[in-house]
């Protein structure tokens, strides 16, 4: 009897033991790339802890966004989740829905790792609770053999960049694409021009809801914005279109410039990757300083993870160089570990542009609050598509802002 | 043998719970919900009363999607119904491939509307899209529009997208009710001279009541219900025009995490359901009196 129960002991701990090397992680990698990145990480990490296993769950995009709060308040939550570091990162946090990740670094500090500026877009109250892991520039983006055929180079001012605009219309082709079905490639005009127009610390309070959309300063964001609708510069039936759909009329050749992050390299064809290059937006106001923007992708642990035990050392596993350096390279992005230097040529050419910058702001939908960023993003569009409602537009943005930001 | 009067208890006791346990409580738990401002996030909330019944008069956004289900209602009933019959007299007659046609008519039935939106999608993409290249291809360039970013049209394509699956349902109803229809009074209608178009109004149509009354409540019903063509062509964009109650409901609640919000425009959605259902059963129930 006795030694039956030892016996049923000792399976009850075999199984717990072998239920505990689990980690489970909800990735939202989908495009088929970084999907196979991750999961050559994936791999490695398999290979030098045999004990753990690891399962990855991948999600497209806008479902991982939908899905990721009911897994954070589940009971079979996943031990590891990738998400964006700022706003939409804190807003779990402050909810108690989040793993500090204070001990991932007790040995070194997260400064030792990454750069000093990425600690306040991975923290809240005080506390880590996101781990860099990538992170990439955005600017304009352009076909080199379009610029080529009629004798455009890059712009540097506003003024300039409305000629190439010009030019390019003239020429029959399309000069900025742009997909607005899926909203949010608005979010990086609205960000970049008020940056240029306002500057950085204007952008901040804005997006954290302190300054009034009805203000003279962010209706004139919206005349640079009106200059290049009125004039047709955008991607005709740009609503019909995701993000991919419009960067297809860039690799085509059918239109020339496409406002993107570095990821747009992810979906482009083989031998259109080498036509792609990119400038820095256009400056506006040369006594404002030069902002960019440079959103932070990584992971962090929910509160409810089965095995925060093997969740860290995964999260630390992610963190070294080693792991860093291999998946930047096989994208092409920055690494968020500060020891990796740029994979190639095009990365080192976006460090530098960042290096060169002010200040850095992550976008939009990270910056400011979700359900703002939701009503916002459809307020561009409508602009986009509307240009003469701007005053109504505004006016809803307002009321939309004092509701949320009570 | 005496029977027991518990047995069809019994048999529906299992079916009854699993009932009760996803349909009535969730029911409950939802308007409850839809009378705080939960945030789906939060671990508490507060009861805020009616607000946000209040605010949803206000709410442009939700009117607009009103406003669309009722046009989804309107192209369901006006259009679906009248082509659907049509289409089932057309397919009750005897002639050679008959049977062909038929499945080939039913063929949209099989497909889920997730499939239908990608492929209404494509079709009608405004630069390669199908029928814009069709137009242009026959000098009709002018009315090739830009189907699902124009605001003023885009709720229509997609009614029209939807119409392609919910004519071959309601096909399918008639085609079923036609069967019913005694064949001796269509022929003496025939021996008494009355020609085909007296024979359909004044002998199959009033035949066919049940069926149409079947017909319209599941059209508009499927209309209210509307909500995986519009997610997945255009996501009720550009700015919410296209949007309808549910797809407006989900936004609220699984995007913007207003889960209380969402909450409320379910239980509006549910009442306006509710109200036909009872119109249906109310006939339905007429008809079991008049036999």
């Amino acid at each position: 009897m006795k030694r039956g129960l030892v016996l049923l002991l000792v399976v009850i701990l075999a199984f717990s033991a072998f239920a505990k090397t689990k980690i489970v992680i909800n990735s939202n990698a989908s495009d088929p790339a970084p999907r196979e990145a991750f999961k050559h990480v994936v791999d490695l990490f398999q290979e030098k802890y045999p004990d753990y296993e690891v399962v990855v769950n991948t999600f497209p995009h806008e479902d991982f966004k939908t899905l990721l709060r009911t897994w954070l308040n589940s009971k079979e939550a996943p031990d590891v989740v990738t998400w964006f570091a700022g706003e939409r990162m804190r807003y779990f946090a402050e909810k108690g829905l989040l793993l500090p990740l204070d001990d991932v670094f007790s040995d070194m500090a997260f400064e030792d790792y990454f750069p000093g500026s990425f600690k306040s877009a991975s923290e809240y109250d005080g506390k880590i609770y996101f781990l860099p892991f990538t992170w990439y520039w955005w600017s304009v983006y352009y076909n080199t053999e379009i610029f080529e055929k009629y004798g455009l180079t890059p712009p540097v001012t506003w003024s300039q960049f409305l000629h190439v605009c010009e030019v390019l219309k003239e020429n029959g082709v399309t000069p900025i694409t742009i997909g607005t079905k899926y909203l949010w490639p608005t979010g990086g005009w609205f960000d970049y021009l008020d940056m240029r127009v306002n500057g950085y610390d204007f952008h901040m309070d804005l997006t954290a809801g302190k300054i009034p959309y009805t203000d003279e300063r962010v209706k004139k964001v919206f005349e640079y914005w009106k200059q290049l609708v009125d004039n047709g510069y955008f991607l005709e039936n740009h609503s019909s279109y995701t993000w991919q759909d419009a960067a297809s009329f860039l690799f085509r050749g059918e239109a020339a410039m496409y406002l993107m992050g570095q990821f747009i390299k992810d979906v482009a064809p083989a031998e259109v990757k080498d036509k792609l290059d990119f400038f820095r937006f256009p400056i506006i106001d040369g006594n404002v300083g030069v902002y960019e923007e440079t959103p932070i992708d990584g992971f962090m642990i929910p509160a409810k993870a089965k095995n925060p035990e093997g969740a860290k050392e995964f999260i630390k596993f992610l963190a070294s160089k080693e792991v860093q350096d291999m998946y930047s390279k096989e994208l092409g992005r920055l690494a968020a570990n500060k020891d990796v230097t740029p994979p190639d040529a095009h990365a080192k050419k976006g460090l530098d542009l960042v290096l060169a910058s002010d200040g850095v702001a992550q976008f939009y939908d990270r910056d400011t609050d979700p359900e703002m960023a939701t009503f916002g993003m459809n307020k561009f569009v409508e602009f986009m598509t509307f240009p003469q409602r701007l005053d109504v537009i505004l006016k809803q943005l307002e009321f939309q802002r004092r509701k949320i930001f009570k | 043998m005496k029977k027991k009067w518990w047995i069809p208890y019994a048999f529906l006791a299992l079916p009854l719970a699993m009932y009760l346990i996803w349909v009535i409580i969730p029911i409950f738990q939802t308007v409850i919900i839809s009378f705080t401002d939960w945030d789906s996030v939060s671990p508490s909330y507060n009861f805020i009363g009616l607000e946000n019944y209040k605010m949803l008069f206000y709410d442009y956004y939700f009117l607009t999607s009103l406003l669309n289900n009722i046009k989804w209602m309107v192209g369901f009933v006006i259009v679906a119904i009248p082509i659907g019959l049509g289409i089932a007299m057309l397919m009750d007659q005897k002639f050679k491939g008959n049977k062909f046609f038929k499945t080939m008519m039913y063929l949209p039935m099989t497909l889920s509307f997730v499939v239908i939106g990608e492929i209404w999608t494509w079709i009608l993409e405004p630069n390669h899209g199908v029928i814009n290249e069709f137009l242009r291809g026959i000098g009709l360039g002018n009315l090739a529009k830009p189907w699902l970013s124009d605001p003023n049209l885009v709720t229509y394509a997609l009614i029209f997208a939807a119409l392609w699956r919910q004519i071959s349902y309601a096909m399918v109803l008639f085609l079923a009710g036609l069967q019913s229809v005694p064949t001796e009074q269509i022929e003496a209608a025939y021996v008494d001279g009355a020609n085909s178009w007296q024979r359909f109004w004044y002998v199959i149509l009033p035949a066919l009541r049940p069926a149409m009354v079947i017909a319209i409540t599941v059209n508009v019903i499927d209309s209210l219900r509307a909500f995986d063509i519009v997610f997945v062509i255009t996501r009720g964009g550009p700015f919410y025009s296209s949007s309808v109650m549910a797809n407006y409901m989900y936004i609220e609640s699984f995007n913007n995490y207003n889960m209380g919000y969402g909450a409320a425009i379910a239980v509006i959605q549910f009442f306006i359901t509710l109200g036909f259902i009872i119109w249906y059963l109310i006939n339905s129930f007429k008809k079991e009196d008049n036999l």
